[in-house]
């Protein structure tokens, strides 16, 4: 009983966790402008994260080692540390985007302007990884993040034309007032925004967190494989409920107000009240793991001692990393960036540096010396060559889109 | 690496490890466990670059793993000077695997003075830093 309890959990906060400011923000922009037709990417992004999540959670249990440690020795220190000045960056955009996300959703909440609310997040972010227990701190963050179901409540709710938004999914076609450039932009955008690196630093150090070993293989496995695909589905809500109301009035999301409209319209105050609890939880759950995945990136290149299960003196140089980039992105945020936008590009340079990561997990899940018996599968490894053509190719497709299409405007 | 010049070791029992895929960039773990650094670098024993090797000369031993400081010159070149070097001796590695283990704890080492610095001089001053999370 308590294991299927502990499954149920697992898949439950896998659901919750998996959307975040960048999920909220770029399906509702995506499905603003081009209706469902991208729907077809957030399935390839979700079997991307789900078979990186598979690799790296196990090259984690099998070794004990997580992915930064990983990279290092397997790239050596010049690659590493511009893989790590990368993937590091781009965390810290992300981080600052997940912190304008909560401050945003308790603007909306609160009519409090969102820059008296930031230095707030990011004091409550730091206060749950300075005290909070990691499992506590992923359970009520994932389980709160369901409330986001409403996005799918609210579709129905909506009662749209079902015909048309299948046939919109399934023959997949650019909205003749959009050019194909900015479909492929903002399909990597989507790409970007399903396979972030972050999850992976997390889910990668949080198996060491935790103590896992190859026996708890399994119950991540059905974790990761039934949450995400779920969460993947909230993700198609949202860009359905910003299909249904958004793309008819010719309204491009622009900001968070936007993103949750639709909700607002079709499951009236209680969705909304609903709806902001989801985006605060699902926010905050990421700005935790962000923050987090820069001290893990940053501890496990230079072989720091890490982790939220040490008492944070027993891991200074990581508690003190953490505390200087939530202050810088408190700063980038206190410049008045609108965080609608950090979030936008931060998807798109996660899909940018996708491979930087996704390249040693995949050499090292295949090496015995790390793995032991436990080496990727054949089938495994005929998928994951498969997503590495994907990746790259977006990877390397994205800047250039971005120049022609002007970042998608 | 061959040169002729040089007496080779006894052969000895044991393995044989690849400086460069085994112990370089690898995480040094204490007699706990804890993580102390990476191995940023290597010193060897014997003749200084571009010094005339004499004949019989001994091969080079492995004398200590070095961190700090030296990850910047090991990637953009240049050698810090060997008093600024922070080793961690040779005799203090019990064991070398999937991470390089030592046999000794890793709180009185040299190369764990900066985390020592920032615990002490910061996180234990912030309240709440000496908090078991478990």
């Amino acid at each position: 009983m308590k294991r299927i309890l502990g499954v149920a959990l697992g898949i439950l906060t896998a659901i919750g966790g998996f959307v975040d400011i960048g999920d909220l923000v770029t399906n509702a922009v995506v499905g603003s402008r081009f209706g469902l037709s991208l729907v077809w990417v957030v399935a390839v992004g979700v079997v991307g994260i789900c078979l990186f999540a598979n690799m790296s959670g196990r090259v984690a249990a099998a070794s004990g080692r997580a992915t930064f440690e990983v990279i290092r020795e397997r790239l050596g220190p010049r690659a590493g540390l511009a893989n790590l000045s990368a993937s590091f960056l781009i965390n810290l955009m992300t981080v600052t985007a997940e912190i304008g996300g909560v401050a945003l959703a308790l603007q909306l909440a609160s009519s409090v302007h969102y820059l008296l609310w930031i230095p707030v997040a990011a004091v409550a972010v730091w206060l749950v990884i300075w005290r909070v227990k990691f499992s506590i701190m992923e359970n009520v963050t994932g389980l709160l993040g369901l409330t986001l179901i409403v996005f799918a409540v609210a579709l129905f709710l909506l009662k749209p034309d079902w015909g048309v938004l299948a046939g919109q999914a399934l023959a997949p076609a650019v909205p003749a007032e959009e050019t194909a450039p900015t479909y492929w932009y903002y399909a990597i955008a989507l790409f970007g925004a399903a396979m972030t690196p972050y999850e992976v630093f997390f889910f990668s150090s949080g198996a060491v967190e935790e103590g896992w070993t190859v026996k708890d293989l399994v119950q991540s496995r059905i974790n990761v494989l039934v949450g995400f695909p779920l969460g993947g589905l909230l993700s198609v809500a949202i860009a359905g409920c910003a299909a249904v109301v958004l793309l008819p009035a010719g309204i491009s999301v622009t900001s968070l107000s936007q993103v949750i409209l639709p909700v607002a319209e079709g499951a009236g105050k209680l969705g909304l009240a609903f709806v902001l609890v989801g985006v605060v939880a699902a926010t905050f759950g990421a700005a935790l793991e962000t923050t987090l995945s820069s001290g893990y990136t940053l501890a496990q290149f230079f072989g720091w001692s890490w982790g939220k299960f040490r008492r944070p003196v027993q891991a200074a140089r990581f508690h003190l990393s953490m505390i200087i980039c939530l202050l810088v992105g408190i700063g980038v945020l206190a410049t008045g960036v609108d965080p609608v936008l950090v979030t936008e590009y931060s998807v798109v340079f996660s899909a940018i540096a996708l491979p930087l990561t996704y390249l040693p997990i995949l050499i090292v899940s295949n090496d015995p010396q790390y793995m032991g018996k436990h080496v990727n599968g054949r089938a495994v490894n005929v998928l994951a060559l498969a997503y590495l053509v994907v990746i790259l190719v977006a990877s390397v497709a994205a800047i250039p889109l971005m120049i022609v299409t002007g970042a998608g405007a | 690496m061959t040169s002729p010049e040089l007496v080779p070791l006894l052969p000895v029992q044991g393995r044989i490890l690849d400086a460069q895929l085994h112990l370089l960039d690898r995480q040094v773990l204490d007699h706990d466990g804890v993580p102390v650094t990476t191995v940023d670098d290597l010193e060897l024993s014997g003749p200084a670059l571009g010094e005339e090797i004499p004949q019989g000369t001994p091969a080079p031993v492995l004398d200590a793993l070095l961190t700090g400081p030296v990850l910047g010159t090991r990637i953009f070149g240049g050698r810090p000077p060997s008093s600024r070097l922070i080793r961690i001796h040779w005799k203090d590695v019990a064991d070398v695997g999937v991470v390089v283990r030592l046999g000794v704890g890793g709180e009185g080492l040299d190369a764990s003075w900066v985390e020592r610095w920032v615990r002490d001089k910061i996180i234990a001053r912030i309240p709440g830093g000496r908090h078991d999370p478990r």
